[in-house]
Parts: C-alpha cells; structure tokens; sequence
C-alpha cells in the first residue's frame, strides 16, 4: 500500500529525513518510535503533504502511484490520513460542518454523489459511540477549548468518518490520560481491518499496549535504525533509547 | 486669524450660498472651522477633503445601477429616496409607518454633518405608530454631490429594524446625514449594506438614547473608492445599550474608513462593538474606536474588539482604540488584532480533503459571520450569506 524510498526532506534548510525506507502493506500496523528530534512527526507531516517541508530525496508511492507532487488534499482523497499531534483549532467552524465539507469534498472526487443530511447524521451517531464522543462536542467550533483527551477523540471520529486506507496517528497519545487513551486505541483497533493500514507514531511504548503492532521500526537521527516486531518496543521500553544510541556508536 | 482657504467650500458657494436659518448658521460655523486637512487627527488615513477638491464633479449625473430587482422581495415598507429627496412614486410605505418630508433641523457639529446641514434637500422624518414590519431605505445617488438626511424618532417602548442600500453613480459624492432619537425603552436597529463603485462615501450616523433604549448599528462594507462612516452613539440616559457591528470585506484598491463613537453620559449602561475586516489586494481599512465614559457614569460596562485578517502583502490597516474614562467604577475592554491566515489551520482542513479555495473561505467566513450574527431581518442576513460567500469563493 505505501512504500517509502530513500526518502530525504528538510525543513527551512534544516535537514530532518536522512534516507527512510519503509513499507507498508494492507492489514498491517506499524509503529513508529524514537526520542524527541528524530523525525517522527515530520515523516508524519511530510506523508500527509505538508506544504513546510521540503522533500530533497526519495519517493513516496501510494497504491503503486507517486504522491509526493500532490496536495495534501488529493492525498486526503486517496485514503491518506493524519490525526494531528497538535490538532488545530478553529474558531467558527463547526466539526460537524467541517466534516460534511470534507466528506462530500472526498466524495466528488470520486465521482459520488453527496450524502444526504439523513445519512450523514445517521453515519455519524454509528462512529460518535466508537469513540465515546457527544453531540454537543460536534456542534461546537473545531477543536476550540476542548481538552486534550477530546481533541484526540475528535481526531480519530475524523478518521472514522472518513474511512481512510492508511491513517498515521502523530504521537496520538501523548496528553492523553489512561481513560482516553483506552477510548482511542479501541477507536483505531475496530477500524481496523485487511482493506487499511495504521502507522503509530509514538515516543513510548504505553500506547502500544493497546494497539498492537506487527512491526515497529526505530528512527534516530532522521533514519530507521531498526526494525522489529512488537517485542523491540518492549526493549526499548526497558532499555531506553540510549540502547539505541549506544548500538549506533559502537556500529560507526 | 488667517484661515486656510479651502478650494472645496468655495467652489460649493458657487452653488448654494444660504442667506437665513439653520443653513446659514451651519455654513458660518463650517467656514470657521473647515473642512479636515492632512493635519486633523480624526481623518489621517482618509484625506477625503484633498480627494474630493480633485474630484468633485458637482451636477454630473450618470447612470444608475438602481433597477427593479434591487427591492427585496418582501413585506415590509420600502421608502426610495433619490438624491435625498423621497420619491412617493417608487416607493410602498404600510400603514402605521409615517414619512414625512420636512425642513432641515439642527445636527450634529463635524463638518461633514454641517454641511449635510447646508446642503440638504429635505430632514426625511421616519416614525411608527404601531408595531411595524422592516423598513427598507433605498438611496439613488445619481447627482454630483447628495446630501441624504434622514431623522429616526422611535417613540417610547416602540421597535423599528431599518435595513439600508444605496446605489450611488459613479464619481458622485454622497454626504449622508442619519440620525436617530430613542425615547424610553425604544429598540433600533439600523443595518446597512455598502457595495459602492467607484464613488466617494460620507455617513453619518449619529443615535442618541434615552432610559432603557437600545440601537444597534450593522455596517457591512464590501467595496468603495473612499467610504467613510462615522457613527456616534450618545448614551444620554441609564440603562441604555448601544452595539455596534460592523464588517468590511475589501479588495482592488477600496478604502474603507470606520470612525465610531459611543459616550456614555449616564450611569449602567453597556456598550459592545465588534469590527471585523479582510482585506485583500491593495485594499486600505481603518478603524477608530473610542469609547468616553464621563465623571458621572459608574457602573457602565464597555466592550470593543476590532479584528483583521490580511491576504495580501499590499492590504493595509490602521486600527485604533481609544478610551477616555473618567469614572473609576467601571468595565471596559478593547482588543485589536491584525493577521494573516492561519497557515496550520489551512493544511488541517486540507488534509481531511477540503480543497486550498474551499478552506480559506471557510475560515474566512467563520471570522465574518460573527459580525452578521446580529442582524435581525433574515432577508439581510440571506443577503448578506451570500455576499461573503461570492467574495470568499
């Protein structure tokens, strides 16, 4: 489904990606660790198609085709979708509104017809209760003055709404507390199915308990230095990443 | 004293040269004080007088965008006014409405407000005497230099809602003059909508209140060479409101000039002003707020916030609050913002699908519709939907 090359990029001349190469097939959960600074959430960012950063090297291919000349919003069309570590409020504009906009938006370019209002309230009582999310909530302006634990719901009723085919969760548990973080992971883990793919981008491996992934790769210094199934989590978890770092050294 | 001698006012005498009465008491005090130079404060990023000395074209007359299809569709009474002067043809007035056309009373002491003074064809009196539906005040403004002057007398515990257009040709000038007086417990609202062409604007809208009133002013600007409105709300009495919205939604080269005033006399009254503008291209917006709260009024609570949204790098804004308070009870807040859009949000709604177009106009028009919350006739606030829509799209 995603296959990363040799994938390069920068932001404002600073170089963030040193030559990542990943692959990710359908039915598949792949986590995504390492410390602070390595270039998680700017592969996140730069997936998604963040207009900041600038890709130097490397492709990106999506179902066989190259998406890194496309929009963030084409990319949004295809399947592809980010649930924000820091998602962004924005004053007046309802997520309910928000989400009919991006839904039928989503639909057009697939040469559908827009969902009714019927429907479209009918879908999103059924994903309201995956992530234990209330109405009240949505009739509010996006995301403003919502706690930590209900921007990240918001993010993955998003991602329910939406059914992407890839969905990369940056850091979706930090500023979660162990309620919310349960009520999330159950989100992601009953979306989940053979048709779509999940990347946890995470820092620790506490998130990872519940969503269980079938590999987990480390990126330090803008590369994946490792990879491995659920078990390298748990040794990173005990080891820390100074294990990493250590292994490295004594490699060079 | 030696004055500055104003080309503007001379070649006006040539016209109208009052010999008795109001008029020529106005014309006396306008001569003594002038019309605004470079150096008057109030009008530092408008120079309207330098403007108007190169362009006034005094008895030109042009066509007219007015037609049929600018009436709303709607009961209510729709009073048109050509050059200041009521057309009974044209317009359909309900019963219990009264419009009457009566000689110049005394006004305010600016000089624009002057020399609407000397220079106005008729005081156009508007009152109710019963609970009415919206009036819809249609301008045509087809001559060289207009002077509209309307008076709004609410009587006691009376409602009025009036809703006002102006088709003004181009190159006109118009100096309106729209005051209004609000007996006890009277509730105004005064919406206008400004889509001008390349024509110069002065507004005047001056209200004063007594015990229990309450006016509202809904300004809605989305285009004109040089507009500028002046509001001034006198709370004169305890317990009044006064609100004041506003938005100007500009591109091309307009400029747009906000200049507004509340003076709360009294004690426990409340004021609240909310300004909001986008500005694209090389469009120019400015905004003065002043608020004064005098020795004698405690307890007043007064609210204003004025915020900006710039797209381009060649709009500008001048935006300015000003607050005088002499009483020491009291609540008052301002707050002016000037921005760009919000590059992070853009990508948010973008990365969930929404095309580049479709999510700045959406925040946009989240910031705007703020400002349209108010308005209390749906025929305006449809209207008005649409308008920002067919901009920000």
């Amino acid at each position: 489904m995603l296959n990363i090359k040799e994938l390069h990029a920068s932001i404002e001349g600073k170089q963030i990606l040193k030559g990542i190469d990943l692959e990710v097939k359908a039915g598949e959960v792949h986590a995504i660790m390492g410390p602070n600074g390595s270039g998680k959430s700017t592969l996140a960012s730069v997936l998604a198609g963040n207009e900041n950063y600038e890709v130097t090297e490397g492709e990106v291919l999506f179902q066989d085709e190259d998406i890194l000349e496309l929009s963030a919003e084409e990319r949004a069309r295809m399947g592809i979708f980010l649930a924000f570590q820091y998602p962004v409020e924005i004053p007046g504009v309802t997520t309910t509104n928000f989400l009919k906009t991006a839904l039928n938006q989503i639909r057009e370019s697939r040469g559908e017809k827009p969902l009714d209002a019927v429907n479209f309230l009918k879908t999103m009582k059924e994903k309201m209760k995956l992530v234990e999310i209330d109405q009240s909530l949505l009739s509010r302006s996006l995301n403003e003055g919502f706690s930590g634990g209900e921007k990240k719901r918001n993010e993955i009723f998003q991602m329910a709404m939406l059914e992407p085919k890839l969905s990369i969760l940056d850091e979706t548990d930090s500023g979660l507390d162990i309620d919310a973080l349960r009520i999330v992971a159950n989100g992601v883990n009953t979306l989940k199915s053979s048709e779509n793919a999940t990347i946890v981008v995470t820092h620790y491996q506490r998130l990872l308990e519940y969503i269980v992934p079938d590999f987990v790769h480390v990126l330090y210094n803008g590369k994946i230095v490792k990879s491995g199934d659920k078990n390298l989590a748990l040794e990173l978890e005990e080891k820390g990443y100074d294990w990493i770092k250590g292994e490295i050294a004594e490699a060079v | 004293m030696i004055k500055e001698q104003s080309i503007l006012l001379d070649k006006l005498k040539e016209v109208f040269d009052p010999q008795s009465g109001i008029r020529q008491e106005a014309w006396k005090m306008l001569l003594d004080i002038g019309l605004p130079t470079k150096k008057s404060e109030a009008y530092k990023y408008t120079q309207i007088t330098n403007i108007l000395e190169k362009k006034l074209n005094l008895g030109l007359s042009e066509e007219n965008a007015f037609n049929k299809t600018s009436q709303y569709e709607t009961a209510g009474s729709h009073l048109v006014i050509r050059n200041g002067v009521v057309s009974k043809e044209d317009s359909k007035i309900e019963d219990g409405v009264v419009i009457e056309s009566k000689e110049v009373t005394e006004g305010k002491h600016d000089p624009f407000s002057l020399l609407n003074t000397v220079f106005s064809p008729e005081e156009i009196s508007i009152r109710v005497e019963k609970p009415s539906s919206p009036i819809f005040i249609y301008h045509i403004n087809s001559i060289g230099f207009s002077n509209p002057r309307i008076r709004v007398s609410a009587g006691k515990n009376q409602e009025i809602d009036l809703v006002e257009k102006s088709f003004n040709s181009e190159g006109t000038f118009t100096n309106s003059y729209t005051s209004f007086d609000l007996d006890v417990n009277a509730k105004v609202s005064y919406s206008k909508i400004q889509t001008y062409d390349d024509c110069f604007v002065h507004e005047t809208i001056f209200a004063q209140q007594k015990r229990d009133s309450r006016f509202t002013s809904n300004i809605f600007t989305f285009s004109g060479t040089l507009v500028r409105n002046n509001i001034t709300i006198n709370l004169d009495d305890e317990n009044c409101e006064g609100h004041m919205n506003g938005l100007y939604l500009l591109d091309s080269k307009s400029h747009v000039d906000n200049n507004t005033s509340v003076d709360h006399i009294k004690p426990n009254s409340y004021s609240n002003e909310l300004y909001k503008g986008i500005l694209d291209e090389k469009s120019t917006g400015v905004f003065n707020g002043k608020i004064y709260v005098r020795p004698d009024a405690q307890k007043t609570n007064a609210f204003q916030s004025n915020n900006n949204i710039l797209l381009s790098d060649d709009a500008t804004i001048h935006t300015k609050p000003q607050l005088e308070i002499w009483a020491d009870d009291v609540k008052c807040s301002h707050g002016c913002t000037s921005g760009q859009l919000d590059e992070d949000a853009i990508f948010y709604l973008r990365s969930r699908g929404i095309s580049e177009k479709n999510a700045k106009a959406m925040i946009l028009t989240a910031f705007a519709s703020e400002a349209i919350s108010q308005v209390p006739v749906q025929e305006l606030k449809d209207e008005l939907e649409s308008l920002i829509t067919q901009k920000l799209l």
